[in-house]
């Protein structure tokens, strides 16, 4: 589906797509360059292929996946890859797949500074976002324009606000889990424009009376994989009311969108406004405080921590989160995936529960 | 304050000689007792520095006991650019060094089961959950550790001592300077090098209000000098393996790395290669070997299996097998010459962002390359690591092309350096018996 799409748009607008690892990125750069961001987050159930056996399996399953669905030819219909500097792993999956076997194409790195705000990190990041922009500028052919950036911020500010939106006011949304994640998700690959007018849609079938009326779930973790997970939560009376999904609540940056600035300085200020995560080096006493935050803002009755399998910025984390959250007596589930295709049965169990010792 | 100075100068100079001294001793009379072990005909006369590294050592964790509240205290990554902390007065421990002399002792799993049960993932780096794990209780082998008053982090060894430091961070209570070192793919990018300078340079302000002391610039020339003295030193320790047969084993010089990594820009540690290096030339000079007969010589990739040390270095014996080099133990030699005392920062950014583990393949598959070719390999040993993602990904592809472009006979082995839960020892040694009788 998303290769015909590529296909679509390479043939009616012209524009070139990129590959885009996990987790962050500019992504206003490449919309800015007339370029469709495809982001891999797997794909979905377990590793398959001679490719995996290339990569031992205490490797989290996202890059075993993902080297399998490089090598396979899955992302062929894109120009070129992006690999953000995320974690040991995707800093070995960057050298493996291009420099060993996997993909031939250009490959672009983004080193993002780890450890938060300091002069120079900012220094670094802008040196960063001006090296890629210029390596971009090979595949889509034209220098970049300052104020296509410009104009980028303000698509993808706008885009992030009505997320935003849709995360606050989640109970007053007459949609399912189910419906508003793949909406959510749609976003990993749609060009932004066309995102946004989804988002639109969604943002207007918003109700003043409260639409959800199950027990309120707030998710932390990485990927909202398998998807039936949604389904398992309903069934059991619940739903998500917000989440802190490095894939979606975290990538959702309120920092206003100063326009007016250097375009390449607006970029800096909105990566070190972005939400706490590991992978960004945040200190821990900072995101705790940001995720109790959120929990409580968000209504929520409890929390689930949704991690991924061998995933150690996330893992090394879940203690403090936990401890933190026993302190303010807030119930907390850890289930641990595989980006399988379905959720095991032992943490559909857990689930369910989970969901009936929090019910009121 | 003054008197836990003494206290800690006492320890350092007076009580930790006399301590290892008397176990020292101990340990002659009984080894005399129980004669010579039943593997001492595998291998070469024992190194007689041996006993100064125990002795430095016990010094350095002895002394330890006593530092916090005497002179500022910092924890440090293994790849961190300490040479900015030594002229404060930091005591500097390493957890990793300590993490290893827990490995060794095979206290991993005592430590980290606790944690294990309070939420630590019993798949993160066993290196992170065996330091969290003590630091969280307070157990450890050596007594005491010092607690820190900074915890130094640099990412050229891996991301995951950022996470692992932030949760210490959190612990302590104190904070955490990062020195982050942009992965390098081919060559490094002048902005990746300005990033470190600048990250040094704010990483000496904090460094100096912790220690309430200032960088002299004389003294900081002086501790590159000796770092980089080191370095030298400990290289050319390493490169006595070229000789056939190498006067040591590869497993010796895990153990003996201790002072590079540990004691990294000080005088002790130069005397003691200094001492060492006389050691192992004169074993060249007179053909002794590590192992009394060697066949065949072998390269060691990724960290050592700690807690299986002895066992691996008689496996390898029986064989006739000599490790004759490991890029572990190569990794201390490869960077920390390039230090410039002329230019600290500079020259610092360079060496400390070049260390294999923040390289791409390419260059690790060259490196390796031209380790077979100097030492005379005639196989590899890939010790797949499970704690260690960024050592072994890549390591299967490397594996293949040792054996089909290089010629070089390579096998993946299936372990943990710290954790012998993660470790099958009798099919992996099954396989290695294998892989050893074939080389013949
Ligand atoms: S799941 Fe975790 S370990 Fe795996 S690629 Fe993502 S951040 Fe890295
Ligand atoms: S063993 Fe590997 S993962 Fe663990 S601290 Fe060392 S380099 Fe990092």
């Amino acid at each position: 589906m998303r290769n015909a799409y590529i296909q679509e748009q390479l043939e009616s607008h012209g524009r070139r797509s990129v590959a885009v690892l996990p987790i962050h990125y500019p992504k206003e750069l490449l919309t800015a360059h007339d370029l469709l961001a495809v982001e891999i987050w797997g794909p979905p159930g377990s590793p398959r292929g001679i490719p995996t056996e290339r990569v031992q399996t205490y490797v989290c399953n996202i890059v075993r996946n993902a080297l399998a669905f490089l090598s396979s030819g899955g992302a062929d219909a894109a120009q070129a890859l992006l690999c953000p500097h995320t974690c040991d792993s995707l800093q070995g999956l960057a050298t493996l797949a291009p420099d060993f076997g996997g993909w031939d194409k250009p490959v672009f790195r983004f080193q993002p500074p780890k450890g938060g705000d300091r002069p120079s990190a900012r220094r670094f990041l802008r040196a960063e976002l001006e090296q890629l922009s210029d390596a971009l500028s090979t595949i889509s052919g034209e220098p970049l324009d300052p104020e296509r950036l410009r104009w980028a911020l303000k698509l993808h500010g706008e885009i992030d606000r009505i997320r935003g939106h849709l995360q606050r006011e989640r109970a007053h949304l007459p949609w399912n889990d189910t419906r508003l994640y793949h909406l959510l998700r749609r976003g990993e690959y749609l060009w932004p424009e066309e995102h946004l007018n989804e988002l639109c849609s969604a943002y207007a079938a918003l109700t003043p009376e409260r639409a959800q009326e199950g027990i309120p779930i707030f998710i932390t973790g990485y990927l909202p994989e398998p998807m039936s997970l949604f389904q398992i939560l309903e069934s059991a009376g619940a739903y998500v009311v917000a989440d802190d999904y490095a894939a979606i609540g975290r990538r959702i940056n309120h920092a206003p969108r100063a326009t007016s600035r250097d375009p390449f300085d607006a970029l800096v200020d909105i990566f070190f406004a972005a939400p706490p995560c590991p992978t960004r080096g945040t200190p821990q006493a900072l995101r705790i405080a940001y995720l109790l935050q959120q929990i409580r803002a968000s209504g929520a009755a409890g929390v689930l921590i949704h991690t991924q399998k061998f995933c150690e910025p996330e893992l090394f984390d879940v203690p403090a989160i936990r401890a933190a959250l026993a302190a303010e007596e807030i119930p907390t589930l850890h289930i641990e995936g595989e980006v399988e295709a379905e959720l095991a049965a032992q943490s559909v169990t857990r689930l369910e529960a989970f969901v009936e010792m929090i019910a009121p | 304050m003054i008197s836990r100075r003494l206290q800690y100068e006492a320890a350092r100079h007076v009580v930790a000689p006399f301590l290892s001294a008397l176990d020292g001793w101990q340990q002659t009379r009984k080894a005399a007792k129980r004669g010579p072990r039943s593997t001492a005909k595998l291998f070469g006369p024992p190194l007689e520095s041996t006993g100064k590294l125990k002795s430095l050592m016990t010094a350095h964790y002895y002394s330890g006991r006593y530092a916090d509240g005497a002179v500022p205290v910092a924890w440090v990554t293994s790849g961190f650019p300490i040479e900015v902390l030594r002229p404060l007065g930091f005591h500097i421990f390493y957890p990793e060094n300590h993490a290893a002399l827990c490995g060794v002792k095979r206290l991993v799993v005592e430590y980290s089961e606790p944690i294990e049960r309070q939420g630590f993932s019993p798949d993160l780096c066993s290196y992170a959950r065996t330091d969290l794990g003590c630091a969280i209780s307070g157990r450890t082998p050596v007594g005491r550790l010092p607690r820190p008053d900074l915890l130094a982090c640099c990412t050229n060894i891996c991301q995951t001592v950022l996470y692992w430091y932030r949760a210490l961070a959190e612990h302590f209570q104190v904070p955490l300077v990062l020195v982050d070192t942009p992965f390098v793919y081919g060559e490094t990018a002048p902005h990746h090098t300005q990033y470190i300078i600048d990250q040094l340079q704010e990483l000496v302000a904090v460094a100096e209000e912790v220690s309430g002391s200032s960088v002299d610039s004389e003294e900081l020339r002086n501790v590159i000098l000796l770092a980089r003295d080191g370095a030298h030193l400990w290289g050319q320790c390493l490169a006595t393996g070229k000789t056939r047969p190498s006067p040591w084993t590869g497993f010796d010089g895990f153990f003996h790395m201790a002072p590079i990594v540990s004691l990294r820009g000080t005088e002790e540690c130069n005397a003691y290669y200094r001492q060492l290096l006389d050691e192992l030339q004169d074993r060249v000079a007179r053909g002794i070997g590590g192992i009394h007969r060697e066949t065949h010589r072998l390269l060691w990739d990724n960290l050592p299996i700690w807690f299986r040390i002895r066992d691996l270095a008689t496996l390898f014996a029986e064989h006739n097998a000599n490790l004759v080099v490991a890029t572990y133990t190569n990794a201390w030699a490869e960077v920390g010459r390039l230090i410039d005392p002329e230019q600290p920062y500079l020259s610092a950014a360079r060496a400390y962002g070049r260390v294999i583990l923040n390289r791409d393949l390419p260059y690790k598959i060259q490196l390796m390359r031209d380790l077979a070719r100097d030492y005379a390999v005639d196989g590899a040993i890939l010790h797949s690591d499970r704690s260690c993602k960024p050592y072994s990904l890549g390591q299967i592809d490397l594996k293949n092309r040792l054996n089909q472009e290089l010629g070089v006979r390579a096998m993946l082995l299936e372990a943990d350096h710290g954790d012998p839960r993660a470790y099958a020892a009798e099919p992996a040694e099954n396989r290695l018996t294998a892989f050893l009788e074939n080389l013949a």
